[in-house]
């Protein structure tokens, strides 16, 4: 069997695992209603306060929607870190080595997994939201189809970066506060809660360069605002990050490894 | 006088649990004071381009974090079960503490400690000292209005999670309702519209735990005071109280459970 083989029954496997759980998912689309009626309240209140009808060559419409689609992705990642650093801490993760696929990849598809369904009722509750919040939709068939593939590859950057941190266990008492600060990093230079149009110019020169961006922003700007060029670009950019932080997983893996004591039991 | 000694005992036992793991306290600690400082962040770009809103300059909304991270932090330092009570009545595991002569309530909320919360604690103290006009003459006012902060989160999380008395299932129920007091404390209450105002100020009570005690910050009145020190008083009372009528429903649990 081949490894995409293996890797795609992990992740369907997981998806069926997940969509069992219904009620957790329904309780993150009421997150996703609580902080979309924020966000609108606070930008409609930003746009009135300043008078103008664009902020950073956002309007409000579109500044809401961006916020909706930044949202969508963030409140589907898995929280697959968690998993990886209960298994090195109580030394399951011993038991994975024998399998015939390699853990932190197995983790990357389950993470994946695990974010499928979320994304999609993420995705129809924000929809619901802001359409019945704003009744005015933004973006256009492109955009959201731009969307959906640049918001795979995001949560696909976003899975291996949860099993990087996960794996940080192996060195590290505890891996929540890597993880808070790699969402705080979404939050902020990723564009989680602003277009990266709204920071001095020299921070959007340093988010540019990092592969946060790439989660939140660019799947976001690529639906509200469609442009073939700036999505090929910013695909490509993906592409490479999720080449250099696989190779960076398959790193870490192996010098894991060789920290790896098992114990009986 | 025996409820303090048995507050205090536990703060300090838990307290030195987590020096046991001093490398991953600190870095819970350090991590979730970084944690708090970025969220600012947001706050900082936005003022860039606007000069106030509704009234609110952005010293006034980092006094707004410093007030709510410090009471919230607070809380959650003294009464690390404050957030999981809807959890432990549904699993049981409320037997351990009806079988002993302490209080039940309040031995259940302070048997635990949440370490990263005294990252919240010490951000929230900081940034006050750090942005807040006057803030040495005004520190006895936010020290009083963080434990207000942590009385009215302790009781709302309480009163949210005894609701697994009825309902059964309350856990994710509870950790909605204590999710949406926290993300709407953290705004101006004057943005959002006026009936979702009014829900702030009643059923979830996320401008009394934010723009009320910040707004005394920057502009005290003793008025406004009386009615937090009001509120406060009536919510810790109501929490007592719809525990205890819970309570009277509970049936014990079969989970045999072993605690060190």
């Amino acid at each position: 069997m081949s490894d995409i083989v293996r890797y795609g029954f992990v992740l369907r496997t997981s998806a069926r695992q997940q969509w069992a759980y219904r009620a957790e998912i329904v309780a993150r689309a009421i997150q996703m209603v609580l902080f979309m009626g924020v966000f609108m309240a606070l930008w409609s209140t930003a746009f009135a306060v300043s008078g103008q009808g664009e902020l950073a060559g956002y309007t409000l419409v579109e500044m809401v929607w961006y916020l909706a689609m930044t949202e969508t992705i963030t409140l589907s990642s898995s929280r697959v870190f968690l998993e990886i650093s209960e298994a090195v801490k109580a030394g399951d993760v011993a038991y994975t080595l024998a399998r015939p696929v390699s853990y932190p990849f197995f983790q990357v598809a389950n993470s994946l997994g695990n974010s499928a369904p979320r994304f999609l009722l993420n995705l129809l509750a924000a929809t619901v939201v802001v359409g019945l919040g704003m009744r005015q939709t933004a973006g256009s068939p492109a955009g959201l189809a731009a969307f959906l593939a640049t918001a795979a590859l995001a949560l696909l950057l976003d899975a291996l970066i949860a099993v990087l941190i996960g794996l940080l266990a192996f060195w590290l008492e505890e891996v929540s506060p890597a993880f808070w600060i790699y969402q705080k990093l979404l939050f902020t230079i990723g564009g989680l809660f602003l277009p990266l149009e709204m920071f001095p110019e020299w921070l959007q020169r340093v988010a540019s360069w990092l592969p946060f961006q790439f989660i939140s922003y660019v799947p976001a700007r690529a639906f509200v605002h469609f442009e073939l060029k700036a999505v090929l670009q910013a695909v490509a950019g993906q592409a490479f990050y999720i080449a250099a932080l696989s190779a960076l997983v398959v790193l870490v893996w192996r010098q894991a490894r060789r920290r790896l004591v098992v114990h009986g039991g | 006088m025996k409820t303090a000694r048995l507050v205090w005992g536990y703060l300090r036992h838990n307290l030195m649990s987590a020096m046991a793991y001093r490398g991953a306290f600190l870095l819970q600690v350090f991590g979730m004071i970084l944690n708090d400082a970025m969220l600012l962040f947001f706050w900082w770009l936005l003022f860039t381009r606007l000069p106030t809103l509704r009234g609110w300059t952005l010293t006034q909304v980092i006094t707004l974090y410093g007030i709510v991270a410090f009471g919230f932090g607070a809380a959650t330092v003294v009464c690390g079960n404050a957030f999981l009570v809807a959890r432990i009545i549904v699993r049981g595991d409320l037997d351990y503490y009806l079988a002993l002569p302490a209080d039940p309530l309040v031995h259940l909320l302070v048997s635990r400690m949440s370490l990263p919360s005294w990252g919240d604690l010490v951000f929230g103290l900081l940034v006050f000292l750090i942005a807040a006009p006057g803030r040495w003459s005004s520190l006895p006012l936010f020290l009083l209005l963080g434990l207000l902060v942590g009385l009215i989160f302790v009781a709302f999380s309480v009163l949210v999670g005894s609701l697994a008395f009825w309902v059964g299932n309350a856990d994710n129920l509870a950790s909605q309702a204590i999710n949406a007091m926290l993300t709407f404390s953290l705004y101006p209450v004057e943005i959002f519209p006026g009936a979702v105002q009014w829900l702030l100020y009643t059923l979830i009570p996320a401008a009394l735990v934010g723009s009320l005690p910040a707004g005394l910050l920057s502009d005290f009145s003793w008025h406004r005071l009386a009615i937090l020190v009001a509120f406060t008083a009536g919510i810790v009372l109501a929490a007592r109280a719809v525990f205890r009528w819970g309570l009277r429903r509970y049936e014990s649990g079969n989970l045999v459970t072993v605690r060190g």
